[in-house]
């Protein structure tokens, strides 16, 4: 009984958690300008991610650089490479979603 | 390519019997874009067709250039009149074309984007009567949902109260009617289902008039609502007299001024 009680306290912790994920569900967004990429990341209500942290990886899903966002959401850098860039934030507890800026767009924006 | 012809073969008889069925008629104004939400995934450029038509029944109407056309992002209006083409169409059972009215907008940052536009007059002789329908509808972008609920500011507007995207087939739409930003208590509100949906190969065939054009009265701050039982465009619109008239053939007209939103929904599967 003991042990059944222990798995639903467990099965609940682990669903309020997925049900958090998906009701906070983080987003970035990146575009290219004058030789910078300029990204904002930020929940669906428009609240910024805080601290959340960046990573950027080329077309071959090698690291290019990482850092993390201001207190506005926003993270900025030198176009590192001209190729399909992926910018991941990572806000933890499961907060993560992906942006992928085309080569074109890079490039247009060099 | 083969859900477009089984459209089509569809279309023909089911025009017919529409026309049989001797409708209500209701004219609604339309503005229908591509998409209702923009992804990283996809194409950033909106097609947005403007026009004026009998959503149930597929009939176009002549529709002049409008007198103002624009989008409301992250809280700024952009007028977008000058970037309108004007595009022919009409229903299966038309046997002429008509002027509808078309733009390609690029979306280039996150939040909602409200199109509006404010039409010139037409003129309805079977009703007596000019008609000026303000039109809106929302797209989302990029997974910021904000700014959907903010006002135009047009003479008479639908401001919803259901985020209007991301609608399951069967939601509730909710709605407040303003005239002059201040909220029609018992509004009449008439809704339809835009039978030209894009892959929309089941079309819809009301048994009756009164399925035609659906109606719902809003209670006394203006507010109403409607669930939506099939996928695809519906349309609502609050109808309104407007306090000023115009001449037409040196007579003096009232004016109908419609407040219209467009909503689209998906099946769930």
């Amino acid at each position: 009984m003991k042990y059944v009680n222990c798995l639903l306290a467990v099965l609940f912790v682990v669903l309020s958690f997925s049900a958090a994920a998906v009701a906070h569900k983080v987003n970035l967004f990146a575009y290219a300008e004058e030789g910078t990429i300029f990204t904002e990341s930020y929940f669906p209500d428009g609240r910024a991610v805080e601290g959340g942290k960046v990573l950027v990886y080329d077309s071959k899903d090698t690291l290019l650089l990482e850092g993390a966002t201001d207190t506005e959401g926003l993270f900025n850098f030198d176009i590192p490479k001209g190729d399909d860039l992926k910018i991941v934030i990572d806000a933890g507890m499961g907060h993560k979603n992906s942006f992928t800026l085309k080569k074109a767009e890079v490039e247009a924006g060099k | 390519m083969r859900t477009k012809t089984i459209a089509a073969l569809f279309m023909i008889p089911a025009a017919f019997m529409i026309l049989a069925v001797h409708s209500a008629q209701a004219h609604f104004g339309a503005i229908i874009p591509s998409d209702d939400i923009i992804t990283q995934d996809d194409d950033k450029t909106l097609d947005v067709q403007v026009k004026f038509i009998h959503p149930m029944e597929m009939h176009y109407m002549e529709m002049a250039k409008p007198k103002q056309f624009g989008v409301l992002h992250d809280g700024k209006k952009t007028d977008l009149i000058g970037s309108l083409a004007a595009v022919k169409g009409k229903s299966p059972d038309q046997d002429q074309e008509f002027t509808f009215w078309s733009t390609g907008y690029q979306i280039r940052r996150p939040g909602d984007y409200t199109f509006y536009v404010a039409p010139a007059p037409y003129w309805e002789p079977a009703e007596d009567l000019f008609i000026v329908h303000y039109t809106k509808v929302c797209v989302n972008a990029f997974g910021l949902e904000e700014g959907w609920d903010q006002h135009v500011g047009l003479e008479t507007e639908i401001i919803p109260f259901t985020r209007p995207y991301g609608l399951w087939t069967g939601n509730l739409f909710t709605g407040q009617v303003l005239l002059k930003g201040k909220p029609v208590p018992f509004a009449e509100v008439e809704i339809e289902y835009l039978n030209e949906t894009p892959g929309n190969i089941n079309i819809v065939v009301p048994p009756a008039d009164p399925y035609v054009t659906q109606v719902v009265k809003a209670d006394v701050n203006g507010v109403f609502s409607y669930a939506m039982p099939k996928a695809g465009w519906w349309g609502f619109s609050a109808l309104n007299q407007a306090e000023w008239t115009l001449t037409h053939d040196g007579r003096e007209k009232g004016v109908e001024i419609g407040a219209v939103y467009w909503v689209r929904t998906r099946d769930m599967k």
